[in-house]
């Protein structure tokens, strides 16, 4: 077919027509795999969500009944409120970390390609190996946070870091920092690296200081890159799983269930598989919508630069 | 004779006149063991349009940045106006900066990018606009105030980027190459343009460049760099017609200067290419052989057939470049030394041709072994 366009270049409408067909040829190894793995699941999902699926046995179809049942499930609901909750905190704290390093480690100074490896490092680490790492950090009588503080003359017994709901949020956001932040601070970095010397010398020149230049060039220049790293750290967080289900085990008092939980409870804990396929489906609609909004508010492609 | 013929080196250490100017002394600057500049001397007097020139890595953009400030100076003196700015912010120096590849604020409209540093300056609105208005009426980018500078040609963000310096009403101005990212057209447009506004703000202006054709026409006075170190200060006419040494002679001027190894033998006399040719002008010497560099420039050169003896060469022509008004003659002497010569005859040559050289003794230069000029004297 391209041997043939080729041939036939002189001609305008066939050559724009297999130039086509070519492009398509050229995507269709990505399109392969995004329809396998994403747009044939998400509608086998959609279809399963409007049935009565248990694991074993027949289905029915119920139409949008899981819907109905979703909007007086108070257990769903509270898990929505946990995860909100989580994602921002979550993403406040990446940011407040991943920013100042980012800013840290742009700077020529000795060592920084040692810094920047160091701080990547836990990156490479999967969220569940350090999820268990962390359990064990936070262990009472084995573990380092408790003996430390001890140590350091904080308090007199070792607590039990994951007891309260409180010290177990706190434990949680600060692993989950310590994870994701170089791989934040990593894209940050590359948006820094992109604003070209001369700018920032000419704000010098006009007097802008440090502040001024970080408010009024760094950050919106950085605009798209920021998108790309509050996107990423946001659907992550919303999509968080592991670290509740490894560390915490959803507790204390049931009281950190994010929304994943909840949808793998409903699956394969209750084996409500159309429930909570209908609960995954809204799931990607919610975060499609913040996704949505997060380009809006940004201006992501308003302009060229 | 012009302002630049005020240039003068170097100035003496601690005590600096009481010029508007900008004074430098004692300039040094080093990147960890490494020396880029060695020692600088210079007063620029108020109002002067002044050129460095210089091969690239010689510094010259080094100098002019640490003048802004923009490169922390290692060891010596920066006064502008009678002021020690050498450790001052360059916001706090009086300066305005234009760079060679604009360096505009990308998301912000031309306005934006002109009111820039007034707005940090905490300037009244009015005040703002009001400046803003002159600044784009001089350099005529009323129509562009609205747009981005990605919707800019080059020659418009150039303007943009000389306005946003006007706008800050700068004691000083510096250019850093700003023509360089300009086609051959607008450049020489730019110039012109450039130029007009030395004349119109009479403002002091430091302005780098590699090319030598933007050095002879904007400049007052041309400071030529080699190495970090000043080879020669003085106006375009004086750097042309007396260059101090073999560097400044070969660098300015294009084509370039036809530098001759050559022998003196005796007072008189020197030998070049195996003939025995009249010095140019008489020099007191020991009687010892030395060897120098003859220097003439093509056009000092005249293509003739007689041979008239002590003051002509024998040269063949190797190939010609037709230039419409004149043509150049690259052409070799008999011991292979190159000789380029322009040629404004009707009469044609061609490749090949056996030519005879003559020139006259007034406009051409001796250096001696170190590089530096030999002066008549009288």
């Amino acid at each position: 077919m391209t041997v043939v366009s080729t041939l036939s270049r002189t001609a305008g409408r066939p050559r724009s027509r297999s130039s086509a067909w070519r492009g398509l040829l050229y995507i269709a190894p990505a399109m392969a795999l995004v329809i396998l793995f994403f747009v044939i699941p998400v509608i086998v999902t959609a279809w399963m969500s409007l049935h009565n699926w248990p694991l074993m046995g027949a289905q029915r179809w119920i139409g949008i009944n899981n819907y109905v049942r979703m909007i007086h499930d108070a257990r769903f609901l509270s898990a929505l409120r946990f995860t909100a909750l989580y994602t921002i905190i979550a993403t406040i704290a990446i940011f407040a970390v991943a920013f100042p390093l980012a800013l840290f480690v742009e700077k020529q100074r000795r060592f920084v390609g040692a810094y920047r490896t160091v701080i990547f490092l836990p990156v490479v680490v999967g969220l569940a190996t350090a999820s268990l790492l962390w359990v064990w950090l936070a262990n009472v009588d084995s573990g380092f946070i408790g003996p430390l503080l001890i140590a350091l003359g904080i308090t007199e017994r070792s607590p039990n870091l994951l007891a309260s709901f409180d010290s177990a949020f706190l434990t949680i956001i600060v692993m989950v920092v310590w994870k994701i932040a170089g791989f934040t601070m990593i894209i940050l970095l590359t948006g820094l690296q992109a604003i070209p010397a001369d700018i920032v010398e000419a704000a010098r020149i006009d007097g802008a200081k440090r502040w001024q230049r970080f408010r009024y060039l760094t950050l919106p220049l950085m605009r798209r890159t920021i998108a790309l790293a509050l996107i990423i750290s946001v659907t992550g967080s919303i999509l968080a799983f592991d670290q509740f289900y490894i560390m915490t085990a959803g507790g204390p008092q049931n009281r950190m269930i994010s929304v994943v939980y909840y949808i793998f409870n409903q699956s394969f804990v209750s084996f409500n598989l159309g429930y909570g396929a209908s609960l995954s489906i809204v799931l990607l609609a919610i975060l499609v919508a913040i996704s949505i909004v997060q380009l809006w508010l940004l201006k992501v492609g308003d302009e060229k630069a | 004779m012009s302002r630049a013929a005020a240039i003068e080196t170097p100035l003496e250490h601690g005590r600096r006149e009481d010029t508007g100017g900008v004074q430098l002394s004692g300039i040094r600057k080093s990147f960890g063991s490494l020396d880029i500049i060695h020692g600088i001397d210079l007063s620029i007097p108020e109002g002067a349009f002044t050129v460095f020139v210089g091969p690239s890595g010689c510094g010259k953009s080094t100098l002019l940045r640490m003048i802004a400030g923009l490169e922390e100076v290692t060891d010596g003196l920066i006064a502008i106006k009678g002021r020690d700015v050498t450790d001052l912010d360059p916001s706090d120096r009086g300066i305005a900066m234009v760079f060679q590849s604009y360096a505009l604020y990308p998301h912000m409209s031309v306005r934006d990018n002109l009111a820039f540093g007034l707005k940090m300056a905490n300037t009244p609105k009015e005040e703002i606009e009001r400046r803003v208005a002159a600044a784009s009426a001089i350099l005529k980018t009323d129509h562009l105030l609205d747009r981005r500078p990605g919707q800019l040609s080059g020659g418009q963000r150039q303007r943009v980027a000389i306005g946003r310096a006007i706008v800050r009403k700068p004691d000083v101005f510096l250019f850093d190459e700003p023509l360089s990212n300009l086609d051959a057209e607008l450049r020489v447009s730019m110039r012109i343009e450039i130029a007009r506004l030395h004349r119109e703000l009479g403002n002091t202006m430091i302005y780098v460049t590699h090319d030598q054709t933007e050095a002879m026409t904007l400049a007052d006075g041309i400071v030529v760099l080699r190495d970090g170190r000043i080879e020669q200060v003085g106006s375009p006419r004086e750097i042309y017609e007396n260059p101090a040494n073999s560097f400044v002679a070969g660098f300015i001027g294009s084509p370039r200067m036809n530098l001759l190894k050559a022998k003196r033998v005796g007072r008189q006399s020197l030998t070049l290419a195996g003939a025995m040719i009249e010095a140019p002008f008489p020099t007191d010497i020991d009687d010892a052989e030395e060897e120098i560099t003859l220097g003439i420039r093509p056009e000092h050169l005249t293509v003739g057939h007689e041979t008239l003896a002590g003051r002509s060469l024998a040269a063949t022509v190797d190939f010609s470049e037709y230039l419409g008004g004149t043509q150049y003659l690259y052409c070799q002497l008999a011991d292979g030394q190159a000789v380029t010569v322009e040629y404004r005859s009707s009469v044609p040559v061609r490749s090949a041709d056996p030519i005879v050289l003559s020139w006259s003794p007034q406009m051409t230069h001796m250096f001696n072994g170190d590089g530096m000029r030999i002066k008549p004297t009288h």
